[in-house]
């Protein structure tokens, strides 16, 4: 990424975090009272964005299994920066669904009275597994050049370096094998844990009987290749962005192709069989989907652009890899329609007869629109997530041709 | 006297029902209620009576009585539904809370600990009776007018009593500002706090039509077992396998 991209980048995460501040603040101090949900659309736009970063991560994620568990020297120029973009997609999602928490402050009930019935717990422990599994990954993958950055005296910064490679000062031969191998077992552990964690939460929303769109077995098998799909997207993006490797785009670009299609046709099975079973919550649920107040995200925003176009880009343009770069980068940003159509419509029918004329509150409705602090909140996080993102890629040693694989020293 | 009448009200003999119960070890109590829909009236007075039981905030309630029109003009009727929490014996809520702030009480009860709950919301989600509800922290008070001149303190009587949370689940609750239950998930309880003192629900008391009945249905000389026996009885979504202790009388 050229300098004049970064700057360009930069202030617009900057700007975003600080208009994003006011409603960040709003938040902090009035609870959720200031968001548009209520008690019948309890999850609104902070799920769907938890979600849209849990799918970015998991593209990294497979790149990172690919590159330090199967070796496979293709993917080795991206692996440092995919266990990085695993990282703060990571820190995103937890800041997302923290924020979306009536009573954040008690977050630590977690560890006092866990309850393993709940798919929630499970995901809080295989989120937590994999923060700490990429953390580590990522410094082991990063302490060579942080430990040599560190020992350049005249190079700005340097007491920085210091203190991220924990006061090291040199690295031999033999250190450099030991991170090698831990980084290998930190990869054997994390796919199991990555598999289970990506599962976990496609079987959360999977479980609920009285849901159902969500109440389906089909629910954990679109959650993985929607995520696939996001993730592996935004690795293509990001490998043109920053290291322009034309052959490794080709590929990703078909993968991405193929991925998309696998979503499509699971997308249209979910309609096929709601409508053809004839349910009512589920046609009034898929209804709200296509005819909805918010058909244009449907239609337009999520077929259109997010899936006709990259299609095209994909097919027709496969051998340009700016083409396949756009068509990744329409994919990635229009992705949160698919988790808002995912996350709402199935909230927004009652489920009981009668109960929308019962006690009428705008908390006690089923008609939801993002608000403007949840937006604020949103892009204050977003921008949060930009900047670490953007002075990562800028001043740590992630990205680096020809570094990151197996044997990345 | 006719047959048909009953040689008793029905609250006094709940009510005598109650203290019977409440003289038992409170593990072989097994709450449960009985909403004859043939005789409600639609007039939301246990609604209110609720409400103002529990002094819910705007948007939290915890018997909304849902309304059906049925048949086509000129041949239309309206039928009312009182829909407290069903008090699930197989509760999904409880499954998928995640730091077990809901569970089944002694007595059959589906509880929430105020001061345990994060306020995640997958309870909300999870309930197929929606008979749960968040609270957002509203207020009836603030951001409406007090009219000067004519009652001096009114609105400052008011928002006193909305800033002093009932002593639900039998206990005294800090002044409503910004700690729990705000944030928490709520749901009805039966009036645990009103139980444990030998008082019927807010509910039942206050349902001028003798529509709602309760009391233990393992006391096999209880109102509420007599009910449990009739043909007109149903349960909400009984194929879900929830098994809610709230019967109705169709």
């Amino acid at each position: 990424m050229n300098t004049k991209w970064f700057n360009f980048l930069m202030t617009a995460a900057v700007l975003g975090l600080a208009a994003g501040s006011w409603g960040m603040v709003e938040r902090l101090l009035y609870g959720l009272n200031p968001v548009a949900f209520g008690s019948y659309v309890p999850w609104g736009l902070w799920v769907a964005c938890y979600l849209l970063f849990l799918g970015l991560s998991a593209g990294a994620f497979l790149v990172t299994i690919m590159t330090y568990l199967f070796q496979m020297k293709r993917f080795e120029k991206i692996g440092r920066l995919s266990a990085f973009t695993v990282l703060i997609a990571l820190l995103c999602e937890v800041l997302f669904i923290t924020i979306d928490l009536g009573r954040m402050a008690r977050i630590y009930q977690f560890l006092l009275t866990p309850s393993f019935s709940s798919l929630m717990t499970w995901m809080f422990v295989l989120f937590n597994a994999m923060l700490i599994l990429y953390f580590l990954k990522t410094f082991f993958l990063l302490r060579e050049d942080l430990v040599q950055a560190a020992a350049d005296r005249k190079r700005r910064g340097s007491g920085i370096y210091r203190i991220l490679a924990l006061g090291r000062v040199s690295y031999s031969t033999s250190d450099r094998l030991a991170d090698e191998k831990r980084v290998h077992i930190l990869s054997i552990i994390s796919l199991p844990v990555g598999l289970l964690f990506y599962g976990t939460n496609g079987a959360f929303f999977a479980i609920l009987m009285n849901r159902p769109i969500w109440n389906s077995a089909l629910t954990p098998l679109l959650f993985i290749v929607a995520a696939l799909l996001s993730g592996g997207a935004l690795i293509t993006f990001l490998i043109h962005s920053y290291m322009r490797d034309e052959e490794l785009e080709r590929i990703l670009g078909k993968t991405i192709l193929f991925l998309l299609v696998v979503f499509l046709l699971l997308e249209g099975f979910q309609f096929f069989v709601g409508y053809q079973s004839a349910v009512t919550a589920v046609v009034t649920s898929l209804d709200l989907v296509v005819l909805g107040p918010h058909w244009w995200t449907f239609w337009i925003v999520h077929l259109v652009v997010g899936s006709l176009i990259p299609l095209y880009l994909l097919t027709a343009r496969r051998h340009n890899s700016t083409a396949i770069s756009w068509a990744c980068f329409l994919i990635v940003a229009t992705f949160i329609a698919v988790r808002y159509n995912f996350v709402i419509p199935d909230l927004a029918v009652y489920k009981i007869e009668g109960l929308e004329q019962a006690f009428v509150h705008k908390r006690l409705d089923t008609s939801y629109v993002p608000n403007l602090n949840e937006w604020l909140v949103s892009i204050w996080i977003v921008s949060l997530g930009m900047i670490v993102f953007l002075a990562g890629t800028r001043w740590l040693p992630v990205v680096s041709s020809g570094k990151g694989g197996p044997d990345h020293g | 006297m006719s047959r048909n009448l009953p040689d008793q009200d029905h609250l006094i003999r709940m009510q005598e029902d109650l203290k019977r119960a409440l003289m038992k070890d409170p593990s072989e109590i097994r709450w449960s209620m009985v909403i004859d829909v043939s005789k409600c009236i639609g007039c939301h007075a246990c609604t209110l009576g609720c409400v103002a039981e529990n002094r819910l905030p705007p948007g939290v309630v915890y018997r909304p009585v849902m309304e059906m029109e049925i048949g086509r003009y000129p041949h239309v009727r309206r039928r009312f539904l009182p829909r407290p929490c069903v008090q699930c014996q197989n509760p999904p809520c409880v499954k998928v809370c995640p730091v077990t702030a809901t569970y089944r009480d002694r007595q059959g009860v589906v509880v929430v600990d105020y001061n345990r709950c994060i306020g995640c919301r997958y309870c909300l989600v999870a309930c197929p009776y929606a008979a749960r509800t968040s609270d957002f922290g509203e207020w009836y008070t603030r951001g409406t007018p007090d009219v000067v001149g004519k009652i001096y303190g009114r609105m400052a009587a008011a928002e006193g009593y909305e800033a002093h949370p009932a002593t639900e689940y039998g206990r005294r609750w800090p002044v409503r500002r910004s700690g729990s239950p705000i944030g928490n998930a709520r749901k009805c309880h039966f009036c645990l706090h009103r139980l444990a003192v030998g008082m019927l629900p807010a509910c039942v008391t206050t349902c001028i039509g003798r529509a709602t009945f309760f009391g233990d249905k393992m006391d096999p000389e209880s109102l509420i077992f007599s009910l449990l026996g009739s043909p007109r009885i149903f349960r909400l979504k009984e194929e879900l396998g929830t098994k809610p202790a709230v019967y109705y009388l169709s």
